[in-house]
């Protein structure tokens, strides 16, 4: 599948038939990808090999075949990209002899900031994550959460275009779990490209409706939630319509295009199966308008990414 | 956030990557913080003292043997740091330097810099040499001090060149292997048994083999760059004599030629340890 539209130009990330494996284990295999501007969410179980996939997106590790760039550049070999390049890593692990300002301050420093510079934004983003009060404590002294959004702040703090976020909300308390993902959609609005990766479907729903499915180390499907929906045949979608009239309305709706299944439900709804959803919605206002027929509500059963997911990782 | 407030001072339309001097310096400076924080630096510590335990017990027990201060610098830096102190230190402080950080996950954040490889590694290494290189001092400060506190006399132009030079060819040994366990710890996944296998196995058997085999160890020409005191002592007694004896009885090679092999291995071994980081991968 192709990934939302995106043409070559437009293309920040790419991966071609790349693969990874340790030993004998078969990590990532076969995937190519393509991910432009906007936040895209990587979806996958653990061991799915989502971590592996980023790690070389972001030129960590070498695939065992294939390529991947970012701008079109290996970054394993072009390290100065990695200023347009930030990494919040899945790992716990954080320097912890270090306060948590000293840490923002290296990291800055190595991104080429002079001083002043870096004071201002060490401060901003302490404060975005309201870290102030913890700023001159030792990160081996922060919680879970804490630990969490310092390595947030160091993948975004230089202002990156890129930004690759691996299960960035592991151990946060809700309320800095909602922070996160609004400064996520906001990083996508500004047209920045946010790969973010989870195995908590809320969380990437939250975030973005355009994701990467992967599953046993190969992409399952790449684009919107709704498009990757309907090119799944075998799982026609499934749409319940409210109306006063369901038994004049499902007979109408028998044998039209794109319609597979009809029956009224004990709500007496209208359950419509249909096998292309987008073409089901265009056509449905002109079918009511032209019939006199009125639906009060429309409800998509299962369209959600649980559901795209199961269809779509079922053994 | 937004860019525009952040553009004036942001370098990020330059994509080249830092310059590696100040970057790896950078590097040095934070490492060398982190690293003198580390538990194992108060055993090696420890350790470390052992030759001041051992100089103080010449002055107590051997006073009258006619021991001088340079003498005792001498065995102690032929017997005691060079075939000991100066391998156990840089193994246990460049052995980690750069593996540990690999291994623990933390060097993704220093990789996923505009940094290249091998300023990071240039920088981690520097920081450990300077660490094994204070610890080693430290000790010989302590045995100076020691060996001075025997009265004004000691303190003769002859012993404080022998002292500083003595002092500069530990700091040059302990480069030297730091620089070579550095890069033994950034190939081996489990790099202590066979840095051990080295300092123990090889540099004790070879720098024992006669004529020029011992030449293949490092210790031979640590060994051959210590100057001898102008008197020899003559027949002390047990194991002093014999310390003393094997410190003053080697098969020499031009000591320019020790200093090359040493700054040759330090140079080649920083090399190799940034081949080796640059292929790393980054797993954890």
């Amino acid at each position: 599948m192709k990934g939302a539209g995106i043409d070559s130009t437009q293309a920040r990330i790419t991966a071609d038939r790349v693969g990874k494996w340790f030993g004998e284990v078969i990590a990532v295999n076969n995937c190519t990808l393509t991910v432009g501007t906007g936040v895209v969410g990587l979806l996958g179980a653990n061991g799915a090999g989502k971590s592996t996939l980023f790690k070389m997106l972001a030129g960590l590790i070498e695939p065992s075949h294939g390529t991947v760039r970012v701008f079109g550049r290996r970054l394993r070999d072009d390290v100065g990209w990695y200023r347009r390049v930030g990494f919040c890593p899945e790992s716990d692990a954080l320097p912890d002899w270090m306060t948590g300002r000293e840490f923002l301050e290296l990291m800055l420093r190595l991104m080429g900031f002079e001083k002043a510079e870096i004071n201002r934004r060490v401060a901003y983003w302490l404060q975005r994550f309201e870290l102030e009060s913890a700023a001159n404590r030792r990160l081996g002294g922060y919680s879970k959460g804490m630990r969490q959004k310092i390595k947030l702040a160091q993948a975004m703090a230089h202002d990156p275009d890129v930004i690759f976020l691996d299960e960035p909300l592991n151990g946060m308390d809700p309320v800095s779990r909602k922070q996160s993902i609004d400064l996520v959609r906001e990083l996508g609005e500004m047209g920045r490209t946010v790969l973010v990766s989870s195995h908590i479907l809320p969380e990437v729903e939250s975030m973005t409706s355009n994701i990467i499915l992967i599953d046993r180390g190969r992409v399952l499907a790449e684009g919107a939630v709704a498009e990757i929906r309907d090119k799944i045949p075998e799982h026609p979608t499934t749409v319940a319509l409210a109306s006063s009239a369901p038994r004049a309305l499902a007979g109408f709706l028998i044998g039209r295009e794109h319609v597979v299944g009809v029956q009224v439900d004990q709500e007496n709804r209208v359950v419509v199966s249909t096998d292309h959803a987008v073409a089901f919605y265009r056509a449905l206002p002109g079918w009511l308008l032209d019939n006199g027929l009125v639906v009060d509500e429309i409800v998509t059963l299962d369209d959600s990414l649980e559901a795209v997911f199961q269809y779509l990782t079922e053994r | 956030m937004n860019r525009a407030t952040n553009a004036a001072a942001a370098p990020m339309d330059d994509v080249r990557p830092q310059r590696s001097l100040p970057a790896a310096a950078w590097l040095a400076w934070y490492s060398l913080r982190e690293m003198i924080r580390r538990r194992r630096l108060v055993a090696l510590g420890l350790i470390c003292l052992l030759p001041v335990l051992m100089v103080l017990a010449i002055r107590i027990w051997f006073s009258q043997a006619g021991v001088t201060a340079q003498m005792m610098l001498a065995s102690l830096s032929h017997d005691v740091f060079m075939p000991f102190l100066i391998p156990v230190v840089a193994l246990f402080v460049g052995v980690p330097a750069i593996g540990e950080q690999v291994d623990d996950g933390t060097i993704v954040f220093t990789w996923t810099r505009p940094v290249r490889r091998r300023a990071i590694y240039l920088g981690r290494l520097l920081a450990a040499q300077a660490v094994s290189a204070l610890v080693l001092c430290f000790s010989l400060a302590l045995c100076f001090v020691v060996m001075v506190s025997q009265g004004a006399g000691v303190l003769t132009w002859e012993f404080i060149r022998l002292y500083l030079q003595t002092m500069l060819i530990i700091v040059l040994g302990v480069f030297t292997y730091a620089a070579l366990f550095a890069a033994m710890g950034t190939y081996f996944k489990k790099p202590i048994p066979p840095a051990l296998m080295f300092a123990v196995g090889w540099e004790n058997l070879v720098t024992n083999i006669p004529a020029r085999v011992q030449e293949l160890s490092l210790r031979f020409h640590l060994q051959n760059l210590v100057t001898a005191p102008a008197e020899a002592p003559q027949g002390l007694p047990g194991l002093l004599g014999a310390l003393l004896s094997t410190a003053f009885h080697r098969d020499p090679v031009p000591k320019l030629q020790s200093v090359a092999v040493l700054v040759g291995v330090t140079l080649a071994s920083a090399a190799l340890g940034v081949w080796l980081f640059r292929r790393k991968e980054i797993a954890k």
